[in-house]
């Protein structure tokens, strides 16, 4: 019983991390329509880039959450203007493709600039623990499920509730009455994949305290914020924590009950189900693809 | 006029060839062809190969080269970058047998590119030499042309489990994780046997998808059947996940033993103080006693290595110069780089280097090197056992995460 | 204009089928790799170009066909024939059962679907014990890249032949009129269920052809590259590149680009795959209806249809 409730607590932080590490995508996905498969990418220079502060400058990664924030941000922002804006009207497909082009270009790079070396970010409580009776709960996995928690519902009130969150809203749902509302798109677009990009560097921070970086962990970091973002529904940022924490959960339960081997086919299966039968995802409203 | 062109041109380099006193400065060279991860996922030991074929080749050369027919012959490197990509590291090996015209091969990293590119020596009957490959799936085609000079993985726990019967208080249960690809199954496969022989009782036996980055599920299972010992065979990557994660769940066996990983000073410097007490496995130690001849012994290799790169060679590096002063002694010894002839001298041959000895079993596996056991004690790589004796004393039990 | 292709297709076929007569060892190998490429994309075009189904999950028809062939060779010592007949056997099974669910989503969505299934096949593969777990298949070694030059290119041939009767057969008219209004299609008649998942497996046979000879020839088959996303990713760039929807579009394109990457990855090594992303990048803002289009306008543009090209799309 005992491993048994550990293996749901330990799902249940795991989900807290996939969900932030999800949040970004299904921002970019849900209003702009843009399926970023460069997403894992930015999680891995967001991870790189909090370790090169700890590393060089002796930041701890928390307290430059806000620093790596700005500078994905940055990054986000000139990306969407200099590149994605030039595929806003196109089909779906075509910035698919562009960013597996972006996804295959980043990987490298951040090969060349930082070798193929793999890096932790290991500040001194990184591997610290607190115990609740018979369960341990890794301190860090925590600061990340109450960081997923801050930065989703963050998100969702700024969407709801602040100027800007409604001005994006508007244009993701209609185009042409926001531009007669005023909405600059092209500003907007850039902010909010600006901000798509910060939430995925955060989720790169995280990540490099708790597993190990290296260049090639974007593709299946993409992946597997695809599935959560689907599982959870894109209308409605809350949706990430459902997906995150379901998926996280039945990871673990399977690990323990069937095999360590069958964890992907878990997840992926579970997303295919949900696409089949509930598109919208978990939390969303049922639309039909 | 092109396919003339083409068959001529060798017939006549080869007459010119003829026509210049055996003595000439312009001997041939020999170029050796190899592809290697120096991108992709695989990078982070690829260069280790391509950094120790250099070397090698450099020092050989240094001292004359290659000396048969009268003559010494320069080694030269031809390299490709695989990218870590299976399908591409063939292709690449084939272009270097069939348009490149390499002498001989050397290997590339991981047994699964081995057992794929060992088919491409096997078709055009080139000889290649690795250092990169260990899984029993390499020989068991009974191909002549692949030679290797990493140990049999199934042999790998070997000298650790021998360990466990003297170490006190003697540890009863063990618990073995490994991931899925062709080397780490066959450690696994081979440590069963092992600890059934010891009469150790494997109390968990899990198989987890190589590159897994959460093992806590796995993690919270072996804490809950609480084993003496925990071995761990995996990627480097995999290795550096589960102790941290095995110190952030506080799991605490007496004693945690990786296959990998644990001699490269890139585990100590990413994981920092949680490094320590890690128990891990080396078929080779920067040893004085390990006499070569260019290199003069181990200790002054590893430090002609650090000297020229940068940073501690480890068992890649010493089993990739091995491999190039293995077919270079097989040269000498055949009297040519023909590689049928070079084929037959490297089944014989046998000779001491920095990497230890060097003989071929028939099936092209080198004669087994066992495995030192390694801790890490202050920060520092501490062989403690060579499978004859204790070399140092280890600190066992090791201490629980939370008491250090 | 028509005269051109009747002498310029036959001619262009002899010349390459004789390519293990007069071309190096390397230039057949690179042929083999090239040509069943094309095999992939003609095949993608089908669902993806004709149909306008984006589909991530050729890849499963791909390993499908591999493992098999690896299967049937290594377990049950059966031939290489035999092995593909199975292969495309597991092919059909899997775009009839699982086709049949899936084709029932759109754009973006099916696209992430068959994506899911790839990763759900090559994760299910790895722990089936007759497929070799993660560890893989090692097939008998086979000398003969005459062979496989020749079934590579029988393979695009056949392909592209499949493709040009799309073009004049009531099938294939369906497909577009799926891809084009796929509501009003059912309207006016057009089983689009039917149709769809036809087009699926067609595809799917092809992939899994193409899949079960480079299981042969490499002599090796992992999950990994078996179910590879990077190999369809490729056929829809090169599909994309050439020109989706036509008939000799993904030949080309594939082609064109497998001796880009070639040539990158023999002369420049380290920066290949860096090139080949930017690559991927540039054609897609310049030209995302792929070369048959910018050859076509270019007679009435110049290079202001990359401009034009670039204006259609942006905000």
């Amino acid at each position: 019983m005992d491993l048994f409730a550990q293996i749901l607590v330990n799902g249940v932080l795991l989900g807290g991390l996939y969900a932030i590490m999800a949040l970004g995508l299904a921002l970019v996905w849900g209003v702009l329509n843009i399926v970023n498969l460069a997403h894992g990418a930015f999680i891995m220079l967001g991870a790189y880039l909090s370790w090169s502060l700890y590393t060089f400058l002796g930041i701890d990664p928390f307290v430059g959450l806000p620093i790596t924030a700005v500078v994905m941000f940055a990054l986000g922002y000139a990306l969407q203007r200099g590149l994605l804006n030039l595929l806003v009207r196109a089909p779906m497909f075509n910035t698919l493709l562009i960013t597996f082009g972006l996804e295959v270009v980043l990987t490298y790079l951040a090969q060349m600039v930082f070798s193929a070396d793999f890096r932790a970010i290991n500040p001194s409580y990184a591997g610290a623990s607190v115990a609740l009776g018979p369960i341990t709960i890794p301190v860090a996995r925590l600061a990340a499920f109450g960081a997923a928690l801050v930065l989703t519902v963050g998100l969702w009130l700024f969407l709801l509730h602040t100027r800007l969150g409604r001005a994006i809203r508007a244009t993701a749902q209609n185009l042409v009455a926001a531009r007669l509302y005023g909405v600059e798109p092209m500003r907007l677009y850039a902010v909010t994949f600006g901000l798509g990009m910060a939430l995925a560097g955060m989720a790169g921070t995280l990540y490099g305290t708790v597993s190990q970086i290296n260049p090639y962990i974007g593709s299946a970091l993409t992946a597997k914020s695809f599935a959560i973002a689907i599982i959870g529904g894109l209308d409605n940022p809350l949706g990430v924590i459902v997906g995150g924490v379901l998926l996280g959960v039945i990871e673990s339960l399977t690990t323990l009950y069937i095999g360590p081997t069958f964890a992907d086919v878990a997840s992926f299966g579970i997303l295919v189900l949900v696409l089949i039968i509930r598109p919208g995802g978990l939390i969303g409203r049922t639309r039909t693809a | 006029m092109r396919v003339l062109f083409r068959r001529t041109l060798p017939l006549a380099c080869a007459l010119l060839a003829a026509a210049v006193p055996a003595a000439a400065v312009h001997a041939q060279d020999i170029v050796l062809g190899a592809s290697v991860q120096l991108t992709g996922p695989d990078a982070n030991t690829g260069r280790y190969y391509k950094d120790a074929y250099q070397l090698a080749i450099d020092k050989i050369n240094a001292s004359g080269g290659v000396k048969f027919g009268g003559a010494s012959h320069k080694l030269v490197l031809k390299l490709y970058d695989n990218q870590s990509d299976i399908n591409l590291s063939v292709r690449q090996y084939t272009q270097l047998v069939t348009q490149d015209k390499v002498n001989l091969l050397l290997g590339p990293f991981a047994s699964a590119f081995v057992i794929a590119d060992s088919a491409i020596a096997e078709k055009y009957k080139v000889p290649m030499v690795q250092g990169g490959g260990a899984s029993d799936q390499i020989y068991a085609r009974k191909f002549k042309y692949i030679f290797g000079t990493l140990p049999a993985a199934s042999n790998y726990y070997g000298s650790t489990i021998e360990l466990l019967k003297q170490v006190q208080p003697k540890p009863q249960t063990v618990a073995l994780l490994h991931a899925d690809d062709a080397f780490d199954m066959s450690v696994a496969k081979g440590t069963r046997d092992l600890l059934q022989k010891a009469g150790l009782k494997l109390v968990m036996d899990e198989r987890y998808h190589i590159n897994s980055t959460d093992f806590s599920s796995l993690l919270s299972q072996v804490k809950s059947a609480n084993p003496d010992v925990v071995l761990v065979a995996g990627l480097e990557t995999d290795i550096l996940n589960f102790v941290r994660q095995s110190k952030s769940l506080n799991v605490s066996p007496k004693m945690y033993s990786m296959t990998v990983g644990v001699p490269s000073a890139d585990f100590r410097k990413a994981l920092g103080k949680d490094s320590e007490y890690a128990f891990g496995m080396t078929a080779w130690l920067p040893s004085a006693e390990n006499k070569d001849k260019w290199f003069g012994d181990g200790e002054q290799f590893a430090q002609a290595w650090k000297t020229k790169f940068g940073y501690d060679p480890d068992y890649h590096a010493g089993s990739g110069v091995a491999d190039v002063e293995a077919l270079t002694l097989a040269m000498e010894a055949a009297g040519s780089a023909e590689p049928q002839k070079v084929r037959d001298a490297l089944a014989k041959v046998k000779f001491d280097s920095e990497y230890g000895m060097v003989a071929f079993h028939e099936n092209g596996q080198i004669f087994d090197i066992p495995q030192i056991v390694i801790q890490i004690q202050n920060d520092k790589v501490v062989p403690i056992f060579s499978g004859k004796g204790l070399l140092a004393k280890p600190v066992y039990p090791v201490p629980a995460w939370n008491a250090r | 204009m028509k005269l051109a292709y009747w002498i310029g297709i036959p001619a262009a076929l002899a010349v390459m089928a004789g390519v293990p007569w007069y071309g190096s060892p390397v230039l057949v190998q690179f042929g083999i790799n090239a040509l069943l490429i094309a095999v992939l994309a003609q095949g993608w075009n089908i669902i993806g170009g004709f149909a306008g189904y984006a589909s991530f999950g050729n890849s499963v028809f791909y390993g499908l066909g591999s493992y098999g062939v690896g299967i049937a060779m290594v377990q049950w010592n059966l031939s290489f024939g035999t092995g593909m007949v199975l292969g495309v056997a597991l092919a059909v099974a899997f775009a009839v059962l699982i086709g049949l669910p899936v084709l029932r989503l759109r754009g973006h969505y099916f696209a992430i679907a068959t994506l899911a299934l790839t990763q759900v096949m090559a994760a299910i593969v790895s722990n089936i014990d007759l497929a070799g777990q993660n560890v893989g298949l090692v097939l008998p070694p086979m000398n003969d890249d005459t062979m496989f030059y020749e079934l590579s290119l029988g393979l695009v041939v056949l392909a592209t032949l499949t493709v040009f009767w799309l073009t004049r057969s009531r099938f294939g008219f369906g497909l577009i009129a799926i891809r084009e209004n796929e509501v009003g299609a059912g309207v006016m008649g057009v089983n689009t269920t039917l149709y769809k998942v036809s087009a699926f497996a067609l595809s799917g046979i092809f992939s899994a052809l193409a899949g079960g000879i480079h299981a042969y020839w490499i002599t090796f088959l992992d999950p990994n590259s078996a179910f590879d996303i990077g190999v369809n990713v490729k056929m829809i760039i090169m599909t994309v590149f050439g020109g989706a929807g036509t008939v000799l579009g993904p030949v080309v394109g594939a082609l064109v680009l497998s001796a880009v990457s070639e040539l990158l990855s023999s002369e420049v090594t380290s920066v290949a795959s860096l090139f080949f992303g930017f690559v991927i990048v540039a054609a897609v803002v310049f030209m995302p209806h792929g070369m048959a289009q910018i050859l076509r306008d270019w007679r009435k543009a110049g290079w202001r249809c990359f401009v034009d090209n670039i204006k259609a799309y942006r905000l």
